[in-house]
């Protein structure tokens, strides 16, 4: 089966230093692939190329195939999904906010139909919005808000799913919500989800897959297990760490080593 | 933050609409000479009949219908192109002239009056008009071929040339003591005189931008939300901003024509329909196009009796009356 979303030698530069280097990697329908390294490493930015939104020089993202930088936006927005970390809020209600990852099928000049009106609700449902659909979005609390940008995001019904930090700000209980809709999602549904995040545990419960990321490169991609040992990550982030399993499904869990108190 | 009072489109469309008709037909009623709703409305509606006397279907449609009516298109033409802005460069301070649109209409109407330009018999509006257009096509222009394809840059562009054309507008005044008030009068806006042909030339472009405006509701909303996420749904950026600095313009230059600089109606008609119909465009846009068009007909109603037998210029009044009551909105006069 080929890959629902590749990246194939991206590269991009800011001010001479290079953001991507050379980055490879293959996210294939029904896993989530979790991308993980140091602040600054490439993360958001590579996530940001695969949305379509950042132009490589050079490399190229494809979706099925199909170089995205070849495809009009609007086909690209029907089988692919951006849940950004922040987002600029203006005081529309959750449904008209949502109803926006309706434009891709609809277009932009047509009224929503009533298959929109479907797509809508159930994601309002699937992320627990419905019953603050009637309330300005810049009303919300900032996990109510986090919500929202991935109900506008499911709204698209796409095959692939970006999340950007999906978890931040987002307290305990939501977080295990947001991360258990990211497995449903690609178990269940099919879907295949990226999802960049910082906490490294969160990765190993959530992630199929990990690439871990550092100056703009892929160090290492695999499972949790393979990506996840003790000198990759106190390499990496500069920082000894212990690896121990997580007592309930066995995944790496990763303990910063420090003084004793 | 402003308190909220949303209400059904099943409400407050037809309330808007009927307050316009009511506004409309006071209008027509006040002036030289006053006349009864009831006289307005007969010669209206019958003005063959033999209870319509002809002086009074003479003033109601031959000297004011065409003015109240170019009053409320003029009115909701500003309004929603203000709308329109605010949502496109997400700041509520914006307004229909913005991007240059005011300073580029005030030189084509300066250089008509000077006599430096002739286009026609209509040569003031049409210089103005064709002044706001170059103007905003010039700023977006700019914009485009510096790369620096943003809203931003495009507020920037367009604050730059408004005080340019203004500063040679100042210039042309000074060099042309003379012809000083009538520029001043122009600038200050109004609708003195203003009749059926000023309607036929304005009225169709301000009721074609206005339609297009509302069609672009959508990729308006998606602005709102920013220009990454507007691109991540998948809209054309160039296209839509494009579409929607048309349409807007298009809307500002035929009002400006017809009428002068009017301000504040376009900056705060947008604000006060959002308290009842709130922030998505594809009410926004029509709701501010009633509320611009109603506060617009009382104001020229007031500007034609306030001081009769002399006309007050609607631009001093709607900043007059609006300024103070668009403060007392934002909370600072009242209570929160």
């Amino acid at each position: 089966m080929s890959a629902a979303l590749a990246a194939e030698g991206l590269r991009y530069e800011l001010g001479g230093r290079a953001i991507l280097d050379q980055v490879q990697l293959q996210v294939r329908p029904g896993e989530v692939l979790a991308l993980i390294g140091p602040n600054g490493a490439g993360k958001t930015t590579l996530l940001r190329a695969l949305a379509r939104l950042l132009r490589p020089l050079g490399g190229t993202v494809s979706l099925d195939g199909r170089d995205v930088w070849r495809m009009r936006p609007r086909p690209v927005a029907r089988q692919l999904a951006l849940a950004p970390q922040g987002a600029e809020l203006w005081p529309l209600s959750v449904e008209q906010f949502v109803g926006l990852g309706r434009a891709p099928h609809r277009g932009w000049l047509l009224p929503l139909g009533p298959d929109d009106r479907a797509a809508v609700q159930a994601a309002l449902e699937r992320t627990g919005m419905a019953p603050l659909r009637e309330r300005p979005v810049t009303e919300l609390s900032g996990g109510e808000q986090r919500r929202a940008i991935l109900a506008r995001a499911l709204a698209q019904v796409p095959q692939v799913l970006l999340l950007d930090e999906p978890t931040a700000a987002l307290d305990l209980k939501y977080q295990v919500a947001i991360l258990g809709l990211a497995r449903q999602l690609a178990h269940a549904d099919d879907l295949s989800v990226v999802i960049t995040l910082h906490d490294l545990n969160q990765a190993a419960g959530v992630a199929d897959r990990l690439a871990l990321l550092s100056n703009g490169r892929v160090l290492a991609i695999g499972t949790p297990d393979e990506v996840l040992t003790a000198e990759l990550i106190g390499a990496t982030y500069g920082v000894p760490v212990s690896v121990c399993r997580h007592p309930l499904d066995g995944t790496p869990l990763i303990t910063p080593i420090r003084e004793m108190r | 933050m402003i308190g909220r009072l949303r209400l059904r489109p099943a409400i407050w469309a037809p309330a808007l609409a009927l307050g316009l008709v009511v506004a409309a037909t006071l209008s027509l009623g006040v002036g030289a000479v006053w006349l009864a709703p009831d006289q307005v409305a007969r010669a209206l509606l019958t003005p063959h009949s033999p209870d319509a006397t002809a002086t009074v279907v003479t003033i109601v449609w031959d000297l004011r219908l065409a003015r109240v009516l170019l009053a409320a298109l003029v009115g909701a033409g500003l309004a929603s192109a203000g709308a329109a802005f605010q949502g496109m460069f997400r700041t509520p301070l914006a307004d229909p002239f913005m991007i240059g649109a005011s300073g580029g209409a005030a030189l084509g109407a300066t250089l008509a009056i000077l006599g430096k330009v002739n286009l026609g018999s209509a040569t003031v509006p049409a210089a103005a008009f064709m002044g706001a257009m170059l103007a905003v096509m010039t700023v977006y222009g700019i914009t485009l071929a510096s790369g620096a394809n943003s809203a931003t840059a495009l507020l920037l562009a367009g604050a730059a040339l408004s005080t340019i054309l203004s500063a040679v507008v100042s210039l042309l005044m000074l060099m042309n003591d003379r012809a000083i008030q009538e520029i001043f009068a122009w600038l200050l806006g109004g609708f003195s005189g203003r009749s059926w042909p000023q309607l036929a030339m304005s009225g169709p472009p301000i009721l074609v931008g206005l339609g297009m405006l509302w069609l672009l509701a959508r990729p308006l909303d998606a602005l709102t939300s920013g220009e990454e996420t507007a691109r991540s749904l998948g809209l054309p950026l160039n296209v839509a901003r494009g579409a929607i600095v048309a349409a807007a313009s298009l809307v500002t230059a035929a009002a400006v024509a017809a009428s002068g600089l009017i301000g504040f109606i376009g900056l705060a008609a947008p604000h006060i329909a959002r308290l009842f119909c709130g922030s998505s465009h594809a009410r926004l846009i029509p709701a501010s196009a009633l509320v611009g068009a109603l506060l617009l007909l009382i104001a020229d109603s007031v500007a034609r009796t306030a001081i009769a037998p002399t006309e007050l210029p609607v631009g001093v009044l709607t900043a007059l009356l609006g300024g103070p009551f668009f403060l007392w909105m934002l909370g600072w006069g009242g209570s929160r």
